[in-house]
């Protein structure tokens, strides 16, 4: 049971001290397997072996807390009171209910009204209600629990990670890094042992593509790994680190988190503008900015003291969501949804945890209460932002002669904004506006004001003026000064929209970015009734859930304060969550499967030590590098294991979950595109700017609000990496949506990989790939050595895989090369127009046979 | 949730597998592309009860089709043209943006003359003549609401039961829960009529959301790629194409890897869709009678008519969730003539569907539906006048129909007040609709669930109800 031990901290509602508590398995792996039938043998001993323990003490989170979201808080619990319990919290769980009794009472089951309920004769009085009762084990299980005093302990993900032991292991010279240890514990405990190494090339290919999202150029694999012990893999490794495409590879990971795209969203789905964002995300991979900077500028940049453009650049992360252009839409229902998202987000990125149940009522299952919800809305709800079409407030970029021009403008645009709201805040264009307000029945008044401002004005001009909060009036103010006929007014909004004519002819890039509301138009934040922004509740103010440590008092109670406590040392989800969206994105399923929730209902970890190793690893000794830690992973000798599999293995465990292999899984929609691009030598190496468009089939953008046409990139943008191609989210870019990858209207933590047949079609018969086989065609017999057609059916399986075909696999490709061959040789027709417009019957072959390459298994895989 | 229990729950393998990411990069699939047995299992394995639909056509109407001058007649409108919409009606409800401020909003009669049907008496108007002669064999559902005002949410709303995007579709949760019957074409096809304007249809609409890409719905094309990069590059022919799968499969046993069978299963799907689609889209076969029945739009690919015709070829070869797109009903203004347009298009081919479906003995279980996101007001939006009027959208009541697969024919479900703006009797919340159609394929709505971000989703949320009087 060696490394099995690990410390508890317990609830601080307890306040108790720390006891050590042990693990052991409820049922031998041997009994499982007789029980269950085959094919889930394996997988059944390994969820058990998960979390399925046993021990004479009752634990509460093995034992009880199952037994309450399984068959209690569906009723008694976040979103049903019934009876006045809630059993998600201790202190509320003791209290009286409706009865005048208390469910339950430490130290004395037979005082507790639970155990009356659920052991009760009478179907009518038992409890669950209307349901199967609880069996014996059950009932008894809850009872010990309540005489041993009813400890609460917090769910595992709650708790700060402790630094784990380093277990004892079967053979201490296999481990090339702690992490290692902890894997190969485990594989030890199953009877199992690790595999061999991968051979020279597949670890090449794999931490090549691993790293930068590329193969390696297939002539220094060969030439490397044509004597494998002088090779040094951990230069190799650090070479791939220090590469620009690295940032290009793992910002597709994060931009698929930050719903990252080329449009709004909605029904218009207009095109927008925030490509620098993008840009931002690779230079801060690249550069290896530490993940604690990386949130905080992302989160609040806009708050940090005198932010750089490129910090305000950041902020366009929570400018990514949705903007609703539809005609006849409400602005500010728009912007809550904006804001809600931002919140959900927020919390499924850094924390791991689906925040968006508590929009409507408390937590099911989790301790967040509805409020908590809306006291995080609170860091978020005071942006200026606000749905409208132009996107305000942007960031604006100039080209380097333009700079001080624009800057200057804005300057005075900046100005001029504020004389004009402290114009419009004279007392008597404050009483002229009065008037106003009274007068907007009349269509024609009302009718000046702009269409998706109008509900706004309306609700506000509804609340009577003593009872309107200061941002209420700041609104009307702004609204007011931009139509009122007052000639002092009137006249700074002329030259203000001449500075505005001056400042658009200099053509600056507008990026949205986040900016704070002045203090004087703070909005004031409300409970949502049932989540609805019509139903307005109690008035709250910023702040973080309960269940979870504390913001420092010092912290700011803003974004920036926020930001700041989601990567404070206390956090216990933040760093768990981050190293295992690495862990997943290496070995293609995360310590904790589901990565976007460490709840009570997410899978738990498969290896609770090594993710808190890893956790602890990355804050405290790589200080946050995202570099370091996925460095640390990729020379484990875990990831260097052969992906080979034996039948027995595989049922055994057929997905990996202990490891004793190395990873094997079909790439990514980027990785698909950009390796055929690269191994074809299309691939453009250009990095940033605007988002391109490849070839795409003709068509699919019909939209009829804008006149935006797909216009094919013409030069080598037709070959750029396919995390620059143009994302617009109602229209996919076929090829990458059919290799599942999102539309990016939400957060997404992990892309499901299926296995479909418009998957084929694509790399069959996708026009970009048809060019890849041509192109790669080209090279096999530029650079074959021999003009053989062997040699050139070589070449081209190795610039594929980085290695040699085999005898066999060579005869086979051979075998369809003359085929074809046979057949260009009496079409010639054919030949033109496969090869991609040669006279070449053998360079038609030869492009079958690069089509056929580039469909291999071998070649769609991570191996 | 107790791991061990977790295990239990879980229905079938494929659930299992589909659940847990494809660790082994598609191997976990082969009971999709399992040679043997090409079609999906659905993850319920058997139906929750006994199940009265297979399959379903659904004729989304998109943009909001006008009850008042198609199924829901209201003389006291029609009586009062031109007065003021009351108060005491509207009871200061939300309405959009575009005639939240107009000063008036004056009742509008319907431009078009309605008549009973049948022997069930049900009221159409006479822009649907043919849907008017099949007035016994339909649902009407006079009772609809909805809670989105605005296009997207609502028609967001409308097919994955919630108004923010990222649920999966109707038709996905269909494939996930009750799988494929063909081993040549997708359990979903999507088809849209060529060359209308109108709101955007995005693929969100036939989105998987959550559930594995497989389940997305497959949009089919009038064209020469029906389906997208069916076709051989030029230069490849069909015999090209085997030769090289044949190569391909020989490199991939090669491998030895035990995975490598799914990937051969998906290779050759992919082949035999190449023939299938073409086949199923060829209308070559289909005799003059058929065309005269659904008009003469069917001969022309992409036509509204057409596609009614695509679909039942689908339903035919076992495809169990076709959805047809219409767009053009939002009819702000210019509404006569624009609706009379749209119902030419329309009204034939949608009958006709129900006729063939009969004839070839299918309707029986095979659940036609016709309709859109909301209703339109009651009062007119711009200027009205004797000839042209137009109006906003109204989610709080509308009208749509339902046939065969089930369904209670010759029935008229609902009502509306004279106003036609309020519900007065038995209302149906999308939601409901919802609960009801997924009866009547045998699945219990609350039961149909997919584990997602901790929670179990399910396309009513945590609402619906299933009319049970719309049940045959």
């Amino acid at each position: 049971m060696a490394g099995l031990r690990y410390k508890l901290q317990l609830h601080r509602h307890l306040g108790r001290t720390c006891v050590v508590k042990r693990r052991f398995r409820c049922d031998s792996p041997s009994m499982l397997l007789i029980r269950l039938t085959r094919g889930m043998a394996m997988a059944a001993v390994l969820l058990a072996g998960l979390s399925c323990t046993g021990s004479n003490e009752v634990d509460f989170n093995r034992d009880i807390r199952p037994i309450l979201n399984e068959r209690c808080v569906a009723c008694h619990g976040g979103i049903r009171r019934q009876g006045d319990l809630n059993l998600l919290f201790r202190a509320e769980a003791l209290l009286p209910g409706k009865s005048g009794k208390a469910a339950i009472v430490p130290f004395d089951a037979g005082a507790s009204e639970l155990m009356q309920r659920v052991s009760h004769v009478s179907t009518d009085e038992r409890m669950p209600q209307e349901n199967d009762p609880l069996t014996d084990k059950e009932v008894r299980l809850l009872g010990q629990w309540i005489d041993d005093g009813a400890p609460w302990d917090p769910h595992w993900a709650y708790v700060a990670p402790q630094n784990p032991e380093i277990p004892a292991v079967s053979d201490p010279s296999w481990p090339r890094k702690p992490l290692d240890t902890f894997i190969l514990a485990r594989i030890d405990e199953e009877g199992l042992t690790p595999s061999m190494q991968a051979d020279c090339p597949t670890m090449l290919r794999r931490v090549s593509l691993d790293l930068v999202g590329l193969p390696p150029a297939a002539e220094h694999v060969l030439a490397a790994c044509t004597n494998p012990d002088t090779v040094d893999y951990e230069a190799f490794v650090d070479n791939l680190l220090a590469s620009p495409q690295f940032g290009e590879r793992w910002a597709s990971m994060w931009l698929d988190l930050a719903r990252y795209a080329d449009s709004k969203g909605y029904e218009k789905d207009i095109p927008r503008t925030i490509w620098r964002y993008r840009d931002w995300v690779i230079r801060a991979f690249n550069a290896d900015m530490p993940f604690d900077q990386f949130t905080i500028e992302q989160l609040a940049g806009d708050l940090l003291p005198t932010p750089t453009e490129e910090q305000l650049v950041a902020t366009a992360f929570h400018r990514n969501t949705m903007t609703n252009t539809e005609g006849g839409t409400d602005d500010e229902e728009f912007r809550v949804a904006a804001v809600i998202d931002r919140v959900n987000t927020t919390w499924e990125v850094w924390q791991g945890t689906s925040f968006g149940c508590v929009q409507c009522h408390g937590h099911p299952y989790d301790p967040f209460r509805h409020e908590d919800y809306y006291q995080f809305f609170a860091f978020f709800n005071n942006t200026e932002d606000w749905d409208q079409d132009n996107e305000m407030p942007t960031m604006p970029h100039f080209e380097d002669a333009d700079r001080e021009a624009g800057e200057a403008l804005l300057a005075e645009i900046r100005e001029l904004e504020d004389e004009l709201r402290a114009a419009a805040a004279e007392p008597d264009v404050t009483a002229a506006r009065r008037v106003w307000e009274d007068q907007l029945d009349d269509p024609k008044v009302v009718g000046q004001v702009p269409g998706r401002s109008q509900n706004e004005v309306r609700r506000i001009v509804a609340i009577p003026v003593e009872e309107r909060d200061i941002g209420q009036e700041a609104f009307l103010n702004a609204i007011y000064a931009e139509i009122t006929p007052d000639p002092r007014i009137s006249d700074l909004r002329k030259v203000r929209g001449e500075k505005q004519q001056a400042l658009a002819a200099l053509e600056p890039v507008l990026t949205p970015i986040m900016r704070e509301l002045p203090a004087r138009r703070q909005r004031s934040t409300y409970v949502f009734e049932r989540g609805s922004f019509l139903l307005k509740g109690d008035a709250v103010t910023a702040g973080v859930p309960a269940a979870l440590p504390e913001m420092p008092p010092e912290t700011p109670r803003n974004r920036l304060g926020l930001a700041q406590w989601l990567v404070s040392m206390d956090n216990p989800l933040t760093a768990r969550v981050m190293v295992n969206r690495f862990w997943e994105q290496l070995f293609g399923a995360g310590i904790v499967e589901s990565l976007e929730d460490f709840g009570t209902q997410g899978e738990p970890p498969s290896h609770p030590e090594l993710l808190d190793h890893l956790a602890i690893t990355f804050m405290h000794e790589y200080n946050w590098s995202m570099k370091a830690i996925i460095k640390d992973i990729v020379t484990s000798a875990t990831y260097r294991q052969s992906s080979a599999i034996s039948r027995d293995l595989l049922e055994r465990d057929p997905r990996n979950r202990l490891l004793a292999r190395g990873p094997r899984f079909r790439l990514s929609a980027e990785q698909i595109r950009d390796q055929a691009l690269a191994v074809s030598g299309l691939l453009s190496d250009r990095m940033y700017g605007p988002s391109v468009k490849p070839p795409q089939p003709d068509g699919l953008w019909q939209n009829p609000y804008d006149n935006t046409r797909w216009e094919t990139s013409t030069d080598d943008d037709r070959y750029r990496r396919g995390l620059y191609t143009y994302w617009r989210r109602t229209v996919p870019y076929p090829s990458m949506a059919t290799f599942d990858s999102p539309s990016r209207e939400f957060c997404v933590s992990r892309r499901v990989r299926t296995n479909t047949p418009l998957q084929a079609l694509v790399s069959l018969n996708d026009p970009v790939f048809v060019e890849a086989a041509q192109a790669l065609a080209r090279r096999m017999v530029d650079e074959a050595t021999d003009p053989d057609p062997d040699a050139q059916l070589t070449t081209g399986y190795e610039l594929a895989l980085a290695h040699s075909p085999t005898v066999n696999e060579l005869a086979s490709l051979r075998a369809l090369y003359d085929k074809a061959l046979d057949h260009y040789g009496a079409s010639p027709d054919d030949a033109y127009a496969i090869s991609g417009g040669y006279h070449s019957a053998e360079l038609a072959a030869t492009t079958v046979a690069a089509n056929a390459i580039l469909n291999l298994d071998a070649f769609v895989m991570k191996q | 949730m107790h791991a061990c229990h977790n295990y239990t729950s879980l229905t079938s393998r494929r659930d299992f597998l589909a659940r847990l990411g494809l660790g082994l990069g598609g191997a976990a699939l082969s009971t999709l592309l399992n040679p043997l047995d090409p079609r999906i299992d659905g993850t319920l394995g058997i139906p929750h009860h006994v199940a009265r639909a297979r399959r379903v056509i659904y004729l989304f109407q998109s943009g909001g089709p006008s009850q008042f001058e198609l199924f829901d007649y209201k003389p006291v409108v029609n009586a009062m043209h031109g007065e003021e919409l009351p108060d005491s009606v509207r009871r200061g409800q939300r309405l959009t943006g575009m005639t939240g401020f107009q000063n008036s909003l004056p009742l509008a009669r319907s431009h078009f003359a309605f008549q009973q049907h049948g022997d069930s008496g049900a009221w159409v108007s006479e822009l649907m003549p043919h849907t008017a002669r099949i007035a016994d064999e339909l649902c009407f559902i006079k009772s609809m609401h909805t809670e989105a005002i605005n296009h997207d949410p609502a028609i967001t709303f409308f097919q994955t039961g919630s108004q923010i995007a990222g649920r999966p579709s109707f038709g996905s949760w269909l494939s996930y829960g009750l799988g494929a019957d063909s081993e040549n074409l997708p359990a979903f096809c999507v088809l849209i009529t060529k060359n209308k304007g109108g709101q955007p249809l995005y693929s969100r609409l036939w989105g998987n959301g959550f559930l594995p890409s497989l389940h997305q719905g497959v949009q089919f094309r009038s064209g020469k790629d029906p389906v997208l990069f069916l076709n051989n590059p030029e230069g490849i022919s069909r015999t090209s194409r085997r030769k090289m799968l044949d190569r391909l499969r020989e490199l991939h046993h090669l491998q030895q890897d035990h995975a490598v069978e799914a990937r051969i299963a998906q290779y050759e799907m992919a082949y035999r869709m190449q023939t299938s689609v073409p086949e199923v889209m060829e209308f070559s076969d289909e005799p003059d009678h058929i065309f005269d029945l659904y008009g003469n739009d069917a001969r022309n690919p992409g036509t509204f008519a057409a596609n009614c015709l695509l679909s039942r070829r689908l339903v035919e070869r076992g495809v169990r969730f076709v959805q047809l797109y219409h767009q053009g009903w939002d009819h702000h203004g210019g509404l006569p003539a624009g609706i009379r347009q749209q119902c030419q298009e329309t009204d034939q081919a949608s009958a006709a569907l129900v006729l063939d479906l009969k004839q070839r003995g299918l309707l029986d279980d095979t659940l036609v539906i016709w309709g859109g996101e909301f209703g339109r007001t009651n009062y007119c939006q711009g200027r009205l006048t004797d000839a042209d009027y137009g109006r906003d959208h109204h989610p709080r009541c509308f009208s749509l129909w339902m046939a065969g697969g089930g369904v209670r024919a010759g029935m008229s479900y609902g009502e509306t007040d004279e106003f036609g703006y309020n519900i007065v009797r038995d209302p149906v919340h999308v939601h409901d609709f919802q609960a009801t159609l997924l009866h009547l394929l045998g699945i219990d709505h609350e039961r149909l669930t997919f584990k997602h971000q901790g929670r179990r989703y399910r396309l009513t949320d945590v609402h619906g109800h299933v009319v049970p009087d719309v049940l045959a």
